[in-house]
């Protein structure tokens, strides 16, 4: 009982961090000079009556607290406004964003985690083989290339000069990109923890009982090694978004990393609070969710902040 | 502290480690005289060689509207190692004295702080920086100021971290017999202590900050636009990649060169100053 209610704390301390980084950027976009307004005006010509009419209109001359109560009051109720720049209701304009990233994101995140795991085991199964090479290569990859540029070369090599596919609206591509960072990302731990947990004297009991280097590998160590795996996925969900978001304006997809920058540079605010709660609260949820996950598997870890 | 040095000389540095650390002895020098060494004016257009391949004349070709490759890669050089230098010392500096002074006096500051830390990591990859550059207006100082407010938190967590650890020892509880108070026991005793983690670590953000500052000018919120970053030089070459790859190519490779020459020094400083742990926290 006590364990649970010390969960239902954590869940609502992380909801106060997602509600309190919305609150942050709120204040933080508008002491940005220019707003819509004025990118609007440097399209079409506006006098300062229309200006004065418009911003009136979009309630952008009253007070930031004002605005605030009345935002945050909307949003409560479901309703996160109209984007001011495209005219469109915010939800219907983050929905059709949402689903070029999932699918991106998505597919990393399994490329990611297939290669990863595959690479580690098999590293630690045959330590002297081309594995362990390869796992320097994926290692040093994620370390050295960040994805936007591979993203780039990517697009150079296979869309310019070979003709494969065409340079914009491809998933594949970008999702490998991103899969092989996160890969890298991870083999790097994972491998590291195998190779310790190889000297254990769990490990060492286990190999006297006459085990063969497989069984000890995947029915012992391997298990063992989940807990460092979840956390490491909490970390890589992270970048992830981040990566997609750069990724998604290398290749032109209409994803919400384009839709985020689109967004920022138009001083579209109702688009940006909207964005910025929605990917908090993601982010924040896919942290507790595998916290959660690892205090039930791993009774080591509790108590004490992630 | 010669002990550390000591520690830390590149006679047991692995090859690829010391492969880094010639990298980045080339990218110190390069960023220290190459911009006064090229023949041609970063800036300058050459109307008569615009988008022309790599020549005798312009080593590295020209971009679409006839800016020297190899001029603007050396002075984009200097830009990335600057910021990136600065987005960590500001980041170790913030994070690090927040952190220590924070978890010293306890209670509600150490609250209200941890959860600033909190807010910044809820954010993902480089939306806050992101949004803080876009609040400061684009330019060098806003770049360096807002990645060292986004790497902060790493440092708080190591900081606190660290001093968990510390406070048990001997000498801080003969430090506050002596009457110091915590503040006092924390910057006089406990920091110097574990100023080598905050080190290695100020080591591993540098290449990711160097990256997050390319990835803030490609998206074109980074420094003003016409400042040849590395990353800025690969956006606009990215509008013209038929016609001028090696523009692109050219600080892709740079790019990726610094970065894992940095990324290799940053292992090696972890293993010389605390060759215990496994380190990378975040």
């Amino acid at each position: 009982m006590k364990r649970l209610l010390g969960v239902g704390l954590d869940l609502l301390r992380l909801i106060g961090v997602a509600l309190g980084i919305t609150v942050v950027v709120f204040f933080l976009v508008r002491t940005v000079p220019g707003d819509v307004v004025d990118v609007f005006a440097i399209a079409a010509d506006l006098t300062y009556q229309d200006q004065a009419a418009l911003r009136a209109d979009l309630g952008l001359d009253r007070s930031w607290i004002d605005q605030f109560s009345l935002w945050s009051r909307m949003a409560l109720s479901g309703d996160f406004g109209v984007s001011t720049r495209f005219n469109r209701p915010v939800t219907e304009m983050i929905a059709i964003a949402l689903w070029p990233t999932l699918k991106l994101a998505g597919a990393s995140f399994a490329i990611g985690l297939t290669l990863g795991v595959f690479l580690a085991v098999l590293a630690a199964l045959y330590p002297r083989s081309i594995a362990g090479w390869l796992v320097d290569v994926v290692t040093i990859w994620s370390i050295a290339l960040p994805t936007f540029s591979v993203g780039l070369c990517a697009v150079i090599l296979f869309a310019l000069w070979l003709g494969w596919m065409p340079a914009i609206g491809a998933t594949l591509a970008p999702a490998i990109v991103l899969g092989i960072d996160t890969a890298g990302t991870l083999v790097k731990m994972l491998h590291e923890d195998l190779k310790e947990m190889e000297s254990a004297l769990w490990v060492r009991t286990a190999r006297a009982k006459g085990l063969s280097r497989p069984i000890i590998v995947l029915r012992h160590i391997l298990p063992n090694a989940a807990s460092v795996l979840l956390a490491m996925t909490g970390i890589v969900l992270g970048g992830l978004v981040g990566g997609a978001i750069t990724m998604e304006v290398v290749f032109g997809l209409p994803g919400v990393g384009s839709l985020t920058l689109q967004a920022m540079k138009g001083r579209d605010y109702p688009l940006i609070q909207a964005i910025i709660l929605m990917l908090a609260l993601g982010v924040v949820l896919a942290n507790f969710v595998t916290d959660l996950i690892q205090r039930l598997i791993d009774p080591r870890a509790g108590g004490g902040r992630g | 502290m010669s002990d550390l040095l000591r520690r830390l000389s590149p006679r047991d540095w692995s090859r690829r480690e010391k492969v880094g650390g010639w990298i980045a002895a080339a990218a110190l020098l390069a960023a220290l005289i190459g911009p006064s060494l090229s023949w041609h004016d970063p800036y300058a257009q050459d109307f008569l060689a615009m988008a022309e391949a790599p020549s005798a004349e312009h080593w590295l070709g020209t971009d679409e509207i006839g800016q020297d490759v190899l001029a603007r890669l050396l002075l984009g050089c200097r830009l990335s190692l600057l910021i990136g230098l600065g987005a960590s010392m500001v980041a170790l500096v913030l994070g690090g004295c927040l952190g220590l002074a924070a978890v010293a006096c306890g209670g509600v500051v150490e609250y209200l702080l941890f959860a600033a830390v909190d807010l910044i990591r809820a954010m993902p990859g480089v939306l806050f920086a992101l949004a803080m550059v876009v609040a400061l207006e684009p330019g060098t100082a806003s770049v360096i100021i807002a990645l060292g407010v986004s790497f902060a938190p790493i440092f708080a967590r190591i900081v606190e971290a660290a001093y968990r650890r510390e406070v048990a020892q001997g000498y801080v509880a003969a430090a506050r017999c002596f009457g110091a108070g915590p503040l006092r026991t924390a910057f006089r005793h406990i920091l110097p202590n574990i100023l080598g983690a905050l080190i290695t670590q100020g080591a591993i953000v540098l290449p990711r900050c160097i990256v997050s500052e390319s990835v803030l000018s490609f998206l074109g919120l980074g420094v003003s636009p016409d400042t040849p970053t590395w990353g800025r030089m690969i956006a606009l070459a990215a509008t013209s990649l038929e016609e001028t790859p090696w523009a692109a190519l050219a600080p892709i490779v740079a790019l990726s060169l610094l970065t894992f020459a940095l990324s290799m020094l940053g292992d090696a400083c972890r293993r010389a100053f605390d060759p215990l742990r496994r380190g990378v926290l975040a």
